[in-house]
């Protein structure tokens, strides 16, 4: 019934499996392993209690909805016969279910097997399922000296009993169906025999693996020979992994099935066109390369929900109805979505170019969606934060409203989706709680955790993702204005699915502009897992795929280590040579090592199978020159000994990358370029990520002798580039000038060679990096790639400067480490050191970058600033009470709930505040307000706040190298000294003030209300009216640009502007015109017309 | 101080006159002010007014098709649907591009126009929009606002294939008083003086004074000056010097620097108004608020002017009657917006859009700074004028254009006086024009 039960069920809904069934979820053996990062389980899935009885579905109920979805529904499936045609198809997603064996595939065994299903699509785009069978789980033992081949009968009898111990409820006839005696290699140490006996374990289900790992590490008593520990190799790999690396097939690869080694199913089971029946030995496994590099013309379902939520509340399930959902369905390479619908609930007029489907109930609306998904029979579900809250949310939703026929969205026939929480915690992306909805045999894509893992962003609100990416303004309706909208009318709900629409259009435009599809299949199918385990899991299991698939071919078996010694002991990291920190104005020559850490590996042959033991050293009596002692102490055998698999790895992975980069070059056409170029990246990545996987303490085989040796190689070859540097090219030698090392970060160094130009310093900087990679074992290579000029050089890892890569103009201005997009930044701190950094780099003109600085600093204390820039912008992530240390954010929506629950922020949202004059000793976080409160109330902002907390610290980074006495000179001159402070006018003391007209020339008070200057002033008319009106242009022109954008990106012209966004760098200025226009037009108004 | 003894000019030559009806008031804001108003109602009266209009067109063009809204569109069926156009342009400015990261990718250099071949039309309605296709459709004809009715069906990709475009064209016009008018009488055009700009010639605009008042020449050029019944000045007369009014505190000789251009301007005007009528509209850089419709410049620039009862600020656009000749025109900024964001063979191309779309700024607000009206589109041109001027363009031309009705128009190009030292000049009875240029070197 539940499609996957995981270790916890979380779900809340009633208990839909029989307690006696739950032994499988409890069954994991007694102790449950230690929190490992990415510790994966096989879990059983029961074909029987999978489906629900077999009765036929009802439709939705809605008279005339079949008919509009029919229309969308797959090609039909072009007539074949199994016995002369061949299926071929791209796989995109595998899974299990334990049903029972088949007779003629198995070994003629009786009881549950597990059966995998591969899903896919077809070169025509018809939807496969493809049940295989007779695949069977398995993992390997160490086989003891002293257990002989008579023991193992007994070795079976007795993890059987146990088995059975652990596992009293199970029907499973038998638990070890196989024991058998292989030669194989372990992968780790180096050794001087080829092989030795292991015993490979042969279990009835995948779950079965984990059970009987457990016993045998832990110990057994084997009848005869005592109690005995073993130490099991490939005990930890993913049954659907274990099949792929077997059959050798790789994520989004393309499958055959030979004619007449398979034949359709009789009974159905799923929703694809074709459901075939095969053996593990039929299926053919194509590598991706000529006609298999193609994508299939698989379906990716876009979609968005809207909620109703109550005011002041983000919207739950237990209470607020989903009113629309948009989707669109795109067929993979084409242009256009096929499908661009809507679902309301109640009455919508219509939308050009979509359809529109409105119900009169909620359940109507979410069984629509389920005929939809059914009848378009999406590859892919796509959305922007679908699995956090779109997904959860509708199936948390359908349980409430009790609607039990809604999450039968899957693949699969009569199987329910269910919900659980995870949590996914990598060194690389750190911990995030997040919730799995598995939907059987379609692939979700979620946009955000994508844009989470792939890029660094300040915020990753789809409107400022679509805002960097696409490069425009997201609209946002505010969700108080959704309720609204939806009580409204089909015109106000028409709106509100336009806007639905927009957000489910967007992330198939990112989906398509990052090309998110080529560079995430071509990553599966070069590190060979499948998609789905890329968004969901972290680096280790890709590196961990591939060593296995490579182990596999030389007959190496992986043993099952954890952690080594706690896991805290770190080891030295890469160097970081001294930076010298100025401002060079000479060029600056980037000396570059090509991917270091691979080619350290690769050249030093640096291995598990080749990491020889300490007390193994004198044992095997290597010869010296058959080994290589690394500069942190470790030794490893040469290549001519035994080549290492890590190095065999890399060496493809980047001669791929080489070639596909070769290919790139070649390639015309756009989806061909898009789809090497994708691959390219990914091998980069992989190849990358290898020395990463072998120094994490907690992952799946960790080998600290293998990655400090590799950063001790690095550190060494740093410092040898440097000596070498300066050895060489210095006047002794013939040259002009002496190259001084400025930097060097863990792969580059950075040289000053003392030359005037360019072109000069591009010349020497080729001629360095010829000399010095001749001095290194090969692969290693040190690139000159780049000039620098100017440069400036402000600490470790923070400089700044103008990129060369051609001699007659610069590429663009490259900047690390200076934060110009960290999140607690106003925009005003951004705008400044970009700013100034251009003035600096780009025009040489330091005095002038000085100069605005200034201008900026007396700007902000003059309180002439346009408000948007000091916004300063944190996400709400839990209620005031739950911070420990009150913020500044946190204590503004609580102060805001108060002023007006409606609008106030909740959890989940994004607070924008500026920081306010307030009383003197107040606390930092009291100051925080509502930017339109502040522009609404005239309340003077904190300029010292600003120039002290943000500006200071990145402006006297930038300035401190340049300048002397930067602090004094920028923060504290003269420029400082003029400061003005608005007057609230919501503040106690406004309220005895008597308001008296003053003449606009000189502010002295006039009592006679017709005036409009004073005796003094009159004859300044000419001259003073021209400066009123001259604000009240500027204002409009203001106002007319920016109402006119906010209705170009609402995508109307007749209809009014709702968007909210406070993500948007336009919205308080939007507000501000309007409200100093209206000002300035009072003023203007006293000269009378 | 009674002008009517200044009417003879020096030689003695009576100063001939005209009967002068303001008509600026649909231009004059009065009181209305911004109050959070937003541009989609100017948008939506400009639609009504035009379905109005287009409505009976429709019948008479395409008699056999349903007239629609975008929403009752059906596939493959043919219709008429009313809307406005909006072009989705690649390269239009936005204000968001002053926040973009790359600074390298804002454009250094302004390109003269925004028009590239990537541009689509979208039709609008109150209901939806509606992306237009076919050949039939020329995007970079047409701009953002203009109002038409289009024929053809909507395709399957949710598109809508044109088959013709029906453009309001020419509104009706009153007859031009022929028979009224006997004599020869000359209306002066002149705009873009630019006074204040640092290599402004003073001694050109003086020899136009000069020319206008009769100073100058033999009798006959002082006969034929004593025609001239009014001068127009259509805008840019000073040029704002903006360096000067960013807030900051000024200097007390710089005060005297903002204000020496208007007290120039102020003496030349008072020279003219004594001896004629003059009306002066703002534009763009003239000291008066930006957004169209520009309110007239307030008389306490121009204390010295004032005094005379010749002396007229007016709008921008500007419309008026004189002995029963209809004139319309602007300060140039519609027809230079229209440039930029389409494309034309020269500026009477423009013009002569602006007419058959019935509209003086369709352009305004999207491109073209304009007041958010509620009530009204007043750039709706509803009667046809005889002459159609347009202030500050880079050189002179004209053209007769006819419409359906039988309407004929004058269409003006009135170039900057500050580059080309010429003004023109507006028979009233033949509505035939010349160029009045004036050079300060001999040549």
């Amino acid at each position: 019934m539940e499609s996957k039960r995981r270790k916890s069920s979380t779900n809340s809904g009633p208990p839909l499996i029989p307690p006696s069934k739950r032994f499988q979820a409890n069954g994991e053996g007694p102790a449950p392993p230690e929190p490992m990062e990415e510790e994966d389980f096989d879990v059983d899935v029961f074909l029987e209690e999978a489906l629900l009885r077999d009765e036929e579905l009802m439709e939705s109920g809605v008279e005339g909805l079949a008919a509009r979805l029919s229309k969308w529904k797959r090609k039909t499936v072009t007539s074949f016969d199994s016995r002369s045609s061949n299926i071929v198809f791209q796989q995109l997603d595998i899974d299990y279910i334990v049903g029972e064996s088949e007779k003629d595939s198995t070994s003629g065994r009786a009881g549950p097997a597990a059966i995998l299903r591969i899903f896919g699509v077809t070169e025509e785009g018809n939807s496969v399922c493809c049940h295989v069978h007779g695949f069977e789980p398995y993992f390997y033992i160490s086989c003891l000296e002293d257990v002989g081949p008579d023991d193992i009968p007994k070795l079976r009898q007795a993890l059987e009993g146990r088995m059975r111990e652990a596992n009293r409820n199970s029907k499973s006839p038998s638990f070890v169906t196989k024991i058998e005696v292989v030669q194989k290699r372990s992968l780790m140490y180096f050794q001087l025999q080829k092989s030795r006996p292991f015993l490979k374990i042969t279990v009835a289900l995948p779950t079965m693996v984990a059970g009987c790992r457990g016993i045998l590490e832990r110990g057994i008593n084997i009848d005869g020979l005592g109690q005995k520990c073993f130490l099991t190799y490939e005990s930890n790999v993913l049954f659907a992994l274990r099949f792929m690396i077997d059959c050798e097939i790789v994520g989004g690869n393309w499958i055959e099935l030979p004619a007449g080694k398979y034949r359709e199913t009789t009974r159905k089971m799923s929703y694809c066109q074709l459901e075939l029946d095969t053996s593990y030995k039929n299926v053919i496994s194509h590598s991706s390369t000529g006609q298999y590099s193609k994508l299939a013309p698989f379906r990716i379902l876009s979609f968005d929900i809207e909620c109703a939520g109550r005011k002041g509340h983000f919207p739950e399930p237990e209470q607020d109805p989903v009113i629309q959902i948009a989707n669109l369905v795109t067929v993979q390479g084409e242009q256009r979505p096929m499908v661009r619908s809507v679902l309301t609930l109640k009455a919508c007029s219509p939308i050009v170019g979509a359809d529109v489907m409105s119900f009169d109930t909620e359940k109507e609306v979410l069984l629509a969606w389920r005929d939809l998904i059914r009848e378009v029979d999406p590859d892919i579900i796509i959305g922007y934060n679908i699995c956090k809250f779109d997904l959860p949310y509708l199936i948390e939703r359908a349980q409430v409203l009790k609607i039990g026929d809604f999450p039968l969205i899957g693949r699969i026939r009569n199987s329910r989706v269910r919900v659980r929480d995870t949590s996914f915690s990598s060194r690389q992306y750190g911990t995030r709680e997040s919730k799995e909805v598995t939907i059987e045999g379609r692939v979700q894509f979620d946009l955000l955790q994508v844009m989470q893992r792939d890029y660094k962003l300040s915020s990753y609100s789809l409107n400022s993702v679509s805002a960097h990416f696409l490069g425009e303004q997201k609209e946002d309706v505010h969700h108080s204005i959704i309720s609204d909208l939806q009580n409204g009318n089909p015109e106000t709900r028409r709106r509100l699915a336009v806007y639905c629409l927009k957000d489910a259009y967007l992330p198939q435009r990112l989906l398509d502009k990052l090309m998110f599809m080529y560079n995430y299949i071509e990553m599966a199918r070069v590190t060979g897992v499948p998609i789905s385990f890329l968004l969901s899991r972290g680096q280790s299991i890709k590196v961990l795929s591939q060593i296995l698939r490579k182990s596999r071919q030389r007959n190496f078996i992986v043993p099952n280590l954890k952690s080594q010694g706690g896991g805290q002991e770190g080891f030295e990291g890469a160097t970081v040579l001294e930076a010298k920190a100025g401002f060079y104005e000479k060029p600056i020559a980037t000396l570059d090592f090509a991917s270091l850490y691979p080619s350290i590996m690769m050249a030093y042959n640096l291995c598990y199978c080749t990491l020889v033991k300490a007390e193994d050293l004198n044992k095997l009596n290597l010869a010296p020159e058959m080994v290589s002692r690394t500069p942190s102490g470790e030794t490893f055998a040469k290549v001519t000994l035994e080549k290492g698999i890590l190095p065999e790895i890399l060496e493809e992975l980047l001669s791929a990358r080489k070639r596909a980069k070769a290919d790139l070059k070649e390639a015309k056409d756009p989806f061909e370029k898009a789809v090497l170029d994708g691959r390219q990246l990914a091998l980069k990545i992989s190849a990358n990520s290898v020395y990463g996987f072998t120094g994490a303490t907690v992952g799946q085989l960790p080998c600290l002798e293998i990655s400090s040796s590799v950063t001790s190689y690095g550190r060494q070859m740093i410092e040898h580039t440097k000596n070498l540097v300066e050895q060489h090219f210095n006047l002794s030698k013939g040259y002009e000038h002496q190259a001084e090392v400025v930097y060097g970060d863990t792969d580059s160094v950075m040289v000053q060679f003392g030359v005037h130009s360019v072109e000069e310093a591009m010349k020497l900087g080729r001629e360095a990096a010829e000399i010095i990679s001749g001095t290194f074992t090969k692969p290693i290579k040190l690139e000159f790639e780049k000039v620098y000029f100017p440069f400036l050089l402000i600490s470790k890892k923070r400089y700044a400067g103008l990129y060369w890569t051609k001699t007659n103009t610069y590429d663009k201005m490259d900047t690390k480490g200076i934060e110009t997009v960290r999140r607690d930044n106003c925009l005003l701190v951004k705008n400044l050191v970009n700013e100034c950094l251009h003035k600096i780099l780009v025009e040489r003109d330091v005095a002038g970058a000085v100069q605005y600085v200034k201008n900026t600093i007396s700007d902000l204390l003059m309180n002439r600033v346009d408000l948007s820039l000091l916004v300063i912008t944190k996400g709400l992530t839990k209620t005031g009470d739950d911070y420990a240390v009150k913020a500044a954010h946190v204590e503004l929506a609580e102060r805001m709930r108060k002023r007006d629950a409606a609008t106030a922020p909740t959890v989940g949202d994004r607070v924008p505040y500026v920081i306010i004059k307030a009383a003197k000793g107040a606390k930092a976080y009291e100051k925080s307000e509502d930017p339109i409160f502040v522009l609404e109330n005239n309340i003077p902002i904190d300029p010292h706040y600003y120039l002290e907390n943000q500006l200071s610290k990145p402006l006297l980074r930038i300035f401190e190298p340049i300048l002397k006495n930067a602090s004094k000179e920028l923060l504290h001159g003269s420029h400082t000294r003029a400061v003005s402070i608005s007057t609230p006018s919501n503040s106690g003391i406004m309220k005895f003030a008597k308001k008296q007209l003053s003449c606009i020339g000189c502010k002295t008070p006039i009592s006679d209300e017709s005036q409009t200057l004073c005796g003094h002033c009159n004859g300044r008319e000419a001259e003073l009216y021209q400066k009123t009106v001259v604000n009240v242009r500027e204002l409009e022109q203001l106002f007319g640009r920016l109402w006119t954008q906010c209705q170009r990106c609402q995508g109307s012209l007749h209809q009014d502007v709702l968007c909210t966004s406070r993500d948007c760098p336009i919205f308080y200025r939007r507000k501000k015109a309007q409200k100093d226009l209206a000002e300035a037009e009072v003023q203007l108004d006293r000269w009378q017309f | 101080m009674e002008v009517d003894t200044l009417r003879c000019l020096d030689g003695g030559f009576p100063r001939k006159q005209a009967t002068y009806t303001p008509q600026d008031e649909k231009y004059e804001l009065r009181r209305q002010r911004y109050k959070g108003q937003q541009y989609s109602h100017l948008y939506y009266c400009r639609l009504h007014k035009f379905r109005e209009i287009l409505t009976s067109a429709v019948k008479e063009r395409w008699p056999r098709f349903p007239v629609c809204t975008i929403l009752a569109l059906e596939d493959g069926k043919d219709c008429v649907v009313i809307g406005t156009l909006y072009k989705q342009m690649r390269l239009k400015p936005s204000i968001l591009d002053e926040y973009s990261k790359e600074r390298s990718h804002v454009a250094l250099a302004k390109p003269e126009n925004f028009t590239c071949p990537d541009d689509y039309l979208i039709l609008e309605d109150e209901s939806g929009r509606i992306k237009l296709v076919g050949d039939n459709v020329v995007p970079s004809h047409y701009v953002t606002g203009v109002v038409v009715a289009i024929c053809g069906q909507e395709g399957k990709d949710g598109e809508f294939n044109v088959q013709g475009i029906l453009e309001p064209n020419l509104p009706p016009q009153h007859p031009h008083p022929n028979n009224t008018v006997l004599d020869d009488k000359y209306v002066a055009f002149v705009s873009g003086f630019k006074i204040g700009r640092n290599d402004s010639n003073p001694l050109q605009v003086q020899l136009l004074v000069d020319h206008l008042t009769g100073h100058l020449g033999e009798e006959q050029e002082q006969s034929l000056s004593a025609q001239i019944v009014r001068l127009i000045i259509a805008g840019d007369s000073v040029e704002l010097q903006n360096n000067l009014l960013t807030g900051q505190s000024v200097s007390s000789k710089e005060q005297a620097k903002l204000i020496e251009p208007i007290k120039e301007l102020d003496l030349i005007l008072t020279q003219i108004a004594a001896s004629m009528p003059i009306d002066i509209m703002p534009g763009p850089n003239d000291p008066s608020n930006f957004s169209l419709p520009q309110q007239p410049l307030h008389k306490c620039l121009f204390p010295g002017a004032t005094v005379y009862s010749t002396f007229l600020t007016g709008t921008n656009p500007h419309q008026f009657e004189l002995d029963g000749v209809q004139f319309l025109g602007t300060s140039g900024q519609n027809i230079d917006d229209l440039d930029k964001y389409s494309e034309g063979g020269d500026r009477l191309d423009f013009m002569e859009r602006t007419l058959r779309w019935r509209h003086l700024a369709p352009t305004a607000p999207d491109t073209l700074g304009c007041y958010p009206f509620t009530d009204r589109d007043p750039f709706v041109i509803e009667s046809c004028p005889h002459v159609y001027f347009c202030g500050n363009q880079p050189s002179y031309s004209s053209r007769m254009i006819k419409g359906p009705g039988g309407q004929m128009v004058l269409l003006v190009c009135i170039p900057r006086f500050y580059d080309t030292g010429s003004a023109v000049l507006v028979n009233l009875r033949t509505l035939q024009c010349h160029l009045l240029a004036f050079s300060t070197t001999f040549c």
